[in-house]
């Protein structure tokens, strides 16, 4: 699905800034939908996002992998849904009003939904501002595509197709 | 080549590649893996049954040594060691390029390279004889039964009934002795007094008979020549006719081998065979071959699409008048109607939608006359085969799943069920023998079968078998009923013919059958008198897509037991359950079934002390019986199979899940992954 240039529909009321209060750049630049976890801010490119979900009833699925917080049902489609706090090896913790779950698509038939604790807005990130964080595979960091300092902020960009590589 | 099923033969064998890609790389760490041995043997083996049905004769040899090769070695006569794996591997390369060139739209392919052949016999540990080694002359007993169907591929300037008498000529040729009927057509020539009709027909059954023995094929025409009384025209007809017999690809190394041996012919009105062969070799080339993309299409009558359009646009219809509804506060009727109709319009866009993935089960019949043809041609019987119900509807997946168990069936039905011709008027039966390959549909399901008038099976000599195999000892084998005995036949491994050839009696198809039958949550059902014939019947769902279940729960969470395997449901009775070996059994009927409590695995976090009022849901699991104890029986759902997501496709346990009538989701159970988690 060619999601490139629409935005992804948020939970219902969810407010989103204005991204464009930046004077206008004309450079390359990755538009990315921004979450945040335990007040890190990370980012994921827009083109593999299909929505947005707020949080329903997940139903679980007994020995499944840790991580695995079960499967929920998105129109008729069944869709895992993993915390991406163990993705990152960190605490897990309650799921509340703000929680959202990211659906992912990895490809034509791989769909994942990431719980993650805040969405927070859509942005472009001129691709001068980001620092590729290849040389680094070890554990989490292999998630990790880059790092953009901008707008007074550290965003940490993942790469969802590493994160679910060889994920059957 | 028929294209089409050439197609269907380059997906499946591309399946089977990659696969044997992983197992082989597989056994180089587990040489000894049985199971392993298996699948890679099984993978070779069906390669070389669809490279059989379409006379890819490099494929074959190659396929076939493998084959042997991983029969020895899964026997433990042969060790799969570096070097034995350096040559299966090349066999393999071999294997994967020539489905790579038929992928290309490549039609003709060079002699195997016969090192390689040497070398896969070698493993084997004896030079065995090669069952269908076209080159190899010393074996004229086996070669006639198997270059036949080779020899009908490139037919096109024939017409049908020529050709048609041509292969009777040359069937007949076969079976009998070969080098009487060899001389006799020499002992003809001299002869003044024939007419012109006879020396054709003696020309034809020398051109069949040669057949028996490549050798000759090229001797036999410098008889032809000095004959006075041919006109040009009819050479010509008799040559072509020869040309077309022999298959390109093969007989054109034995004709250079021949040609050597031979003195060239001092006057031979028109051009030695060989360009011949190779401008038909040519003209097969240029047809058009589009590269294959991977098939994945359906063919759909514009006449339901038009429907499923029409039932679209009531169905937005409907949703307009909900969101009116929505706006203003109306009236509980209006609401109502609208649900009302939108739950009409839904139910018929299912059944129309379900409708396009319906293909008539002909286009797997389709194969069946041809396939039948052949065989009994190759083996010297007269078969007819009967289809019914070819216009019977199912899913397109049952459609191609069912190809290949029923191309195993009809084979088997053929080699082992229907007699030789004298042995069946010897019986006081006619001469032709019929198989009847028939669908219908019961219910929700379809039922195929496949009925022979042959000679049926003999309990006794299964129950020996059995025996003889290891399988089971006397005392247990002579306590199976007949049905039971004849379900022996289903069991890996199980072979009666003594004799192996590339048509049937590996053992190894009628366990494959059982395992695709299976897998489309289907059942065969063998009834067989002896001296009268077998009827195999397989039950399949009319859709793979839908399953009816048994809904069962613990608490809020539901789960679906395919109702196929579910045999009885009772109430959970402490009293009537003995712990044996640590495993709880329970009796039923001076039975004991193995009880496995679900909630462990289910509701691990909640672990419960009591299971009075659980009931216990007897299901069958390949041929055992479990007793599966949940705590509600929810009743029967009729479910939409949906595949789980990423990182749990390798959960033990599950089919998929499925949305349940309140839309929350229930989790199909796998019986069988389920057994294996409670081992």
């Amino acid at each position: 699905m060619d999601v490139a240039n629409e935005m992804p529909s948020f939970g219902n009321d969810m407010e989103i800034e204005d991204y464009n209060d930046e004077p206008a750049y004309l450079g390359p630049s990755t538009r990315c939908v921004l979450f945040t976890l335990e007040n890190e801010v990370y980012g994921i490119q827009v083109q593999k996002i299909r929505e947005v979900l707020r949080v329903g009833t997940i139903r679980q699925v007994a020995g499944a992998n840790y991580g695995v917080l079960g499967v929920i049902n998105v129109r008729g489609v069944i869709v895992t849904v993993v915390d991406s706090r163990v993705m990152f090896n960190m605490p897990t913790r309650e799921v509340d009003d703000l929680s959202r779950i990211i659906i992912v698509e990895l490809d034509e038939e791989r769909t994942v939904g990431i719980m993650v604790d805040f969405v927070k807005e859509v942005k472009d990130i001129p691709d001068d501002k980001i620092e590729s964080l290849s040389g680094s595979k070890e554990n989490a960091s292999r998630y990790i595509q880059g790092v953009a300092h901008f707008q007074d902020n550290v965003i940490i960009l993942i790469d969802v197709d590493n994160m679910f590589m060889g994920v059957e | 080549m028929d294209e089409e099923i050439l197609q269907d033969f380059l997906v499946e064998a591309a399946d089977l590649v990659e696969q044997l890609n992983e197992q082989l790389a597989d056994l180089e760490n587990s040489p000894t893996d049985s199971d392993l041995l298996n699948a890679v043997f099984r993978g070779f083996h069906t390669i070389k049954g669809g490279a059989g049905f379409l006379a890819i004769t490099p494929l074959i040899e190659v396929c076939h040594r493998a084959e042997n090769v991983f029969d020895k070695i899964r026997n433990g006569d042969v060790d799969y060691d570096a070097s034995a794996a350096e040559v299966i591997l090349r066999a393999f390369d071999v294997i994967s390029d020539i489905l790579e060139q038929l992928n290309d739209g490549e039609r003709e392919f060079a002699e195997n390279d016969p090192e390689l052949l040497a070398e896969l016999d070698a493993l084997t540990g004896k030079a065995q004889v090669p069952v269908e080694a076209p080159s190899d002359e010393t074996s004229p007993t086996s070669e006639p039964v198997l270059t036949l169907p080779e020899g009908v591929d490139p037919d096109g300037d024939m017409s049908d009934e020529e050709f048609e008498a041509l292969l009777n000529q040359r069937d007949g040729a076969s079976n009998t002795n070969g080098p009487a009927t060899l001389t006799l057509p020499e002992g003809v020539d001299p002869d003044g007094d024939m007419s012109d009709e006879e020396f054709e027909a003696l020309l034809n059954q020398r051109d069949g008979a040669s057949n028996a023995s490549s050798s000759v094929t090229l001797t036999l025409p410098e008889g032809v020549d000095p004959d006075g009384e041919m006109s040009d025209e009819e050479f010509e007809a008799l040559l072509n006719q020869r040309d077309t017999q022999t298959s390109p690809p093969k007989v054109k190394k034995s004709v250079e081998m021949s040609s050597v041996s031979t003195p060239k012919p001092t006057s031979t009105p028109k051009p030695a065979p060989q360009p011949k062969a190779k401008k038909i070799a040519t003209a097969n080339k240029a047809k058009p071959a589009a590269k294959n993309s991977t098939e994945s299409t359906v063919r759909v009558d514009t006449k339901r699409l038009d429907d499923i359009m029409n039932l679209v646009g009531e169905l937005v219809l409907v949703r307009n008048r909900l969101l009116t509804l929505k706006g203003k506060n109306s009236n509980r009727e209006d609401i109502a109607n609208a649900v009302a109709n939108l739950d009409h319009v839904t139910t018929d866009l299912q059944a129309s939608v379900l409708k396009t993935r319906m293909q008539p089960v002909k286009k797997v019949f389709g194969r069946f006359p041809r396939v039948v043809r052949d065989l009994a041609r190759k083996l010297g019987k007269d078969i007819i085969l009967e289809l019914k119900g070819e216009e019977t509807d199912l899913d397109k997946n049952l459609v191609e799943a069912l190809a290949d168990p029923l191309v195993h069936l009809v084979r088997n039905s053929v080699d082992h069920g229907v007699e030789m011709p004298d042995v069946r008027v010897a019986a006081g039966k006619p001469k032709t023998g019929t198989v009847v390959l028939a669908a219908q549909q019961e219910g929700d399901h379809i039922l195929l079968s496949i009925t022979d008038d042959g000679k049926g099976m003999d309990p006794d000599v299964l129950r020996q078998k059995a025996v003889e195999k290891g399988m089971m000892d006397e005392q247990m084998a002579s306590q199976l009923d007949d049905k039971s005995a004849f379900e022996l036949i289903l069991s890996a491994g199980f072979s009666t013919a003594d004799q192996v050839s590339d048509i049937s009696g590996r053992g190894v198809g009628m366990d494959v059958v059982k395992n695709m039958i299976t897998k489309l949550n289907g059942s065969i059902d063998i009834h067989s008198v002896l001296g009268e014939g077998t009827k195999i019947s397989i039950r399949v769902p009319l859709t793979l897509a839908i399953l009816p279940t048994l809904m069962v729960g613990f608490n809020e969470d539901s789960y679906a037991i395919p109702l196929t395997s579910v045999q009885e449901i009772f109430d959970f009775n402490p009293e009537k359950t003995n712990k044996i070996d640590g495993q709880m059994m329970v009796r039923l009927r001076e039975e004991s079934i193995p009880l496995y409590f679900l909630n462990e695995w289910l509701a691990a976090d909640k672990p419960k002390d009591n299971y009075r009022g659980d009931k216990v849901v007897i299901v069958s699991v390949g041929n055992q019986r479990a007793g599966l104890v949940v705590s509600q029986v929810n009743g029967q759902e009729e479910v939409v199979i949906k595949p789980l997501g990423v990182m749990l496709k390798s959960a033990l346990g599950y089919a998929g899940a499925t949305i349940t009538g309140n839309g929350s989701i229930a989790l199909i159970l796998d019986l069988q992954g389920v057994v294996k988690r409670f081992q």
